[in-house]
């Protein structure tokens, strides 16, 4: 009998060298994370949809797989880490020492629509950093980059930014006081995610500087609050540019302008990787080499854990393997 | 060097003369057969593609940045910049028919386009309901023939409807040709590609 060699779209088998590739850099990334003082969690690829009912949005629910069990029950295939470690921890943080250093690896499955480049079942590993902790933010995006520039990523650029930044100059523009631009201010965020300069100039001239440039013209544009908060993003960036000379550290407020935390900018959250829409903090994301979609990102999701009943501070990033390897280039290979 | 993907077609013209415009692209006149063409003088690489196909050249990042019309921009939803909409050249995305009548509220039509996910949002929010046919070509024949009641269609100056006793009932969006730029291709060469919009945006409010 004559097997097809065929599989279901958006999935791939490694075989031979590409298998012994993603194996390698698996295992430096690890050992790179356990040094780092980071202990490995081992978690399930099935669980119930029910426990994060609260937490998806449509866009991310309709990215998940999801099926009855011969019980009855709705289950998923894991579409993500952060929620299931997050779900998992929140009922016993209690009992656990903080700060929480973990990591994880393994596949993920999303339902993403069919296109070039975008894979339904892909490899990830990533790193969690729980617990009061007045540097979190630094040590993780430090990890981060270590992790990038160790695997020979080239031209890496990491993009800053933190949810919420834009939301005061949102709700600022003529469309924030009903005066023009686009329908409403999720749509208006979204324009601005784009670099849509018309939608930004009726908006107001705060945010064309923003679309144009990704700083405010003054960091007051931004109320005081998130210009502060600017403020220590880029004393951030400045501390850790030059310990990665081969990176580029960009802080971009419109690449995240979608990140917002004011209700009233209620966004459709598409769900995207590295535009998961728990950040509620720092938010990055990283590109390198020709690969036109991030290779890893990450950010502050506190308040992931504050809807599943924990109070913690929490930062993490996850990698995607393919692209990093991908983004090394051919001469690594 | 950095690609640019050029569309064939009515959109190439808007593109040229707005890149011209802003002082890019002159030594190319876009009427060869090479697929691809490079241009020393602007450090650039141009693809010429199918409109169709452009989008996904750039999202995938095998092109940088592009030229093409919005129309197909909101069908196939990539995840793109989209700094400039072209004010040249734009047309109109609209509900055609043989006569003036939206279908009633609770009505059924059969709705032919060449844009069936763009029609399923815009159908969604209205109070009738669609079946809609995906046409490649000749919309206007679709009502004309009654294959459909109604056509969603780019109407340019509404010549052909005119000839073809066929109504522009109602406008949808307006379409214009736009700059797309890809997510990671921004970052890297955002510099040269800010300067190229600032004078894009420039020479166009100059016209």
């Amino acid at each position: 009998m004559r097997v097809s060699a065929a599989l279901p779209i958006g999935v791939a088998a490694l075989l031979f060298e590409s298998a012994r590739r993603r194996r390698e850099a698996e295992g430096r990334l690890a050992d790179l994370l356990q040094s780092a003082g980071y202990g490995e969690v081992i978690l399930p690829i099935l669980d119930y949809v029910e426990p994060y009912e609260a937490l998806l949005t449509a866009a991310s629910r309709s990215e998940l797989y999801r099926f009855i069990d011969r019980d009855g029950e709705q289950l998923a295939l894991r579409g993500d880490f952060t929620p299931m470690l997050a779900r998992l921890l929140a009922p016993r943080l209690a009992g656990l020492p903080l700060p929480l250093r973990l990591f994880y690896r393994g596949d993920v499955v999303r339902y993403e629509e069919e296109r070039a480049g975008r894979q339904r079942e892909f490899y990830q590993m990533g790193a969690e950093l729980l617990g009061p902790d007045p540097s979190a933010e630094r040590e993780v995006l430090r990890l981060f980059l270590e992790a990038l520039t160790q695997e020979g990523a080239r031209e890496v650029r990491v993009v800053l930014g933190f949810a919420g930044a834009l939301d005061g100059l949102l709700l600022g523009s003529r469309t924030g006081s009903g005066e023009s631009g686009p329908a409403d201010l999720a749509a208006l965020a979204a324009a601005v995610a784009r670099r849509e300069r018309d939608a930004a100039r009726r908006a107001s001239r705060g945010l064309l500087a923003v679309v144009e440039s990704g700083l405010p013209e003054k960091p007051e544009d931004l109320g005081p609050e998130a210009a502060g908060r600017l403020a220590e993003l880029l004393r951030l960036r400045d501390d850790l540019a030059p310990l990665f000379p081969s990176a580029q550290l960009n802080v971009d407020l419109a690449e995240f302008a979608r990140h917002s935390l004011d209700p009233r900018l209620a966004p459709g959250g598409d769900g995207r990787m590295g535009d998961r829409s728990y950040y509620d903090g720092i938010v990055f994301r990283a590109f390198a080499g020709a690969a036109a979609l991030p290779v890893g990102g990450g950010g502050r999701y506190d308040s992931l854990f504050r809807r599943l009943g924990a109070e913690v501070s929490a930062v993490g990033f996850s990698l995607s393997l393919e692209r990093l390897i991908e983004a090394r280039g051919e001469e690594q290979t | 060097m950095i690609r640019l993907a050029l569309p064939k077609g009515r959109n190439l013209e808007i593109a040229l003369a707005a890149f011209r415009a802003a002082g890019l692209l002159q030594g190319w006149d876009g009427a060869g057969r090479s697929l691809i063409s490079q241009l020393p003088d602007d450090g650039i690489e141009v693809l010429s593609l199918k409109d169709w196909d452009l989008p996904l050249y750039v999202e995938h990042g095998v092109a940088d940045f592009g030229i093409v019309g919005s129309d197909v921009l909101s069908e196939v939803d990539g995840d793109l910049l989209v700094p400039v909409r072209l004010k040249a050249g734009r047309s109109r995305l609209s509900f055609i028919g043989s006569s003036h009548q939206m279908p009633p509220p609770g009505g059924q039509v059969r709705l032919a386009t060449k844009y069936p996910a763009t029609a399923r949002r815009i159908v969604a929010g209205r109070p009738w309901g669609a079946e809609i046919v995906k046409l490649s070509g000749s919309i206007e024949l679709a009502p004309l023939l009654s294959l459909a009641e109604l056509a969603l269609d780019i109407v340019q100056t509404g010549r052909t409807l005119v000839e073809n006793n066929l109504v522009e009932i109602e406008t949808v969006a307006e379409v214009a040709a736009c700059l797309v730029v890809n997510r990671a291709s921004y970052q890297r060469h955002r510099a040269r590609l800010n300067e190229w919009i600032g004078r894009l945006e420039a020479a166009e409010v100059a016209v």
